[in-house]
């Protein structure tokens, strides 16, 4: 009988999405698009990391981080948005919780918006659209991976 | 119409199609319409108001549509759902960011409205004293129309 030890080990990587424990790392998703939503949620999904709730507006975002702390790694969050913008649920985040991790998903030609993200302490950003390996780089290095 | 302003829009629709679709991307010939310009089934439309007013469509068939946010999704979507509007309104984003950016490079100021998506059959769009220039994109899903009218502020 074949058995798995037959096999030769092709990865020995850990999924990068996994703690030391063996635990995935929790992530909020903030974004008004269901697709960039899914598309964030699959890439992350797939490197083990767990998307643990999502929200279609920065106030929502707020509302679903203030429930989830502490028990939450990251937020993903998307800038323009309605009801409230990425830029002010960052600052309400931060002023809740001044370690959160918040990294910005941006469109294209939203440096300056960028930038005062960085500066209210959004821990990096991604510019869309998405690569997977651009995603999981900037969120793992945000992580300390 | 300034031919300037849609350059941005060409290069952009090109650059983006190429990397959400993959495949070739043929640009196929620019043409002008004053009148009414037939709609082909979706469009996604953005407004522009500052230095310069008008809309850009992004406009292609349902089959299409459905072609293309199917691929941009890794899936095979069945029907036109939230799903797949939210993934075209999406596509109209990107191309329209990178377009605007560089427009804001060459010294145009302006804001975008967010995407408005539009289907249906037999649709036409008029514009007032404002001329269209058309340039289909020919992608391995199909053709999408870059439907420009843009003028300077009066």
């Amino acid at each position: 009988m074949i058995s798995k030890q037959d096999f030769p080990a092709i990865n020995e990587r850990a999924p990068e999405g996994v703690k030391a424990d063996g635990s995935p790392f929790k992530v909020l998703v903030v974004d008004d698009s269901m697709f960039v939503a899914k598309q964030i949620g699959q890439i992350l999904t797939s490197e083990g990391y767990e998307v643990v709730s999502t929200a279609s507006d920065g106030l929502e975002g707020v509302e679903k981080y203030k429930e989830l702390c502490p028990n939450l790694d990251l937020v993903t969050m998307d800038i323009t948005m309605p009801k409230m913008d990425g830029i002010t649920a960052l600052e309400q985040i931060m002023a809740f919780d001044k370690n959160a991790k918040v990294v910005m998903i941006s469109a294209l030609g939203k440096e300056e918006l960028v930038k005062k993200a960085l500066l209210l302490g959004a821990k990096n950003y991604i510019v869309k659209p998405l690569d997977r390996k651009k995603v999981l780089e900037r969120i793992s290095s945000v992580l300390g991976k | 119409m300034r031919v300037e302003y849609i350059n941005p829009f060409v290069e952009a629709a090109y650059n983006i199609l190429t990397e959400v679709l993959g495949g070739d991307i043929k640009r196929g010939e620019l043409y002008l319409k004053s009148a009414s310009v037939p709609v082909m089934g979706v469009a996604a439309l953005v407004g522009l108001a500052g230095d310069v007013e008008g809309r850009v469509i992004f406009d292609m068939d349902m089959a299409t549509a459905m072609k293309i946010a199917s691929q941009m999704n890794q899936e095979d979507l069945k029907q036109f759902d939230e799903l797949a509007k939210a993934t075209i309104t999406e596509l109209a984003n990107l191309i329209t960011a990178q377009a605007v950016t560089k427009l804001h490079d060459l010294g145009f100021r302006f804001d975008l409205t967010p995407p408005a998506l539009f289907t249906g059959e037999n649709m036409e769009i008029s514009d007032h004293d404002v001329e269209a220039l058309i340039v289909p994109m020919e992608t391995s899903q199909g053709r999408v129309e870059v439907n420009v009218a843009i003028r300077d502020r009066m």
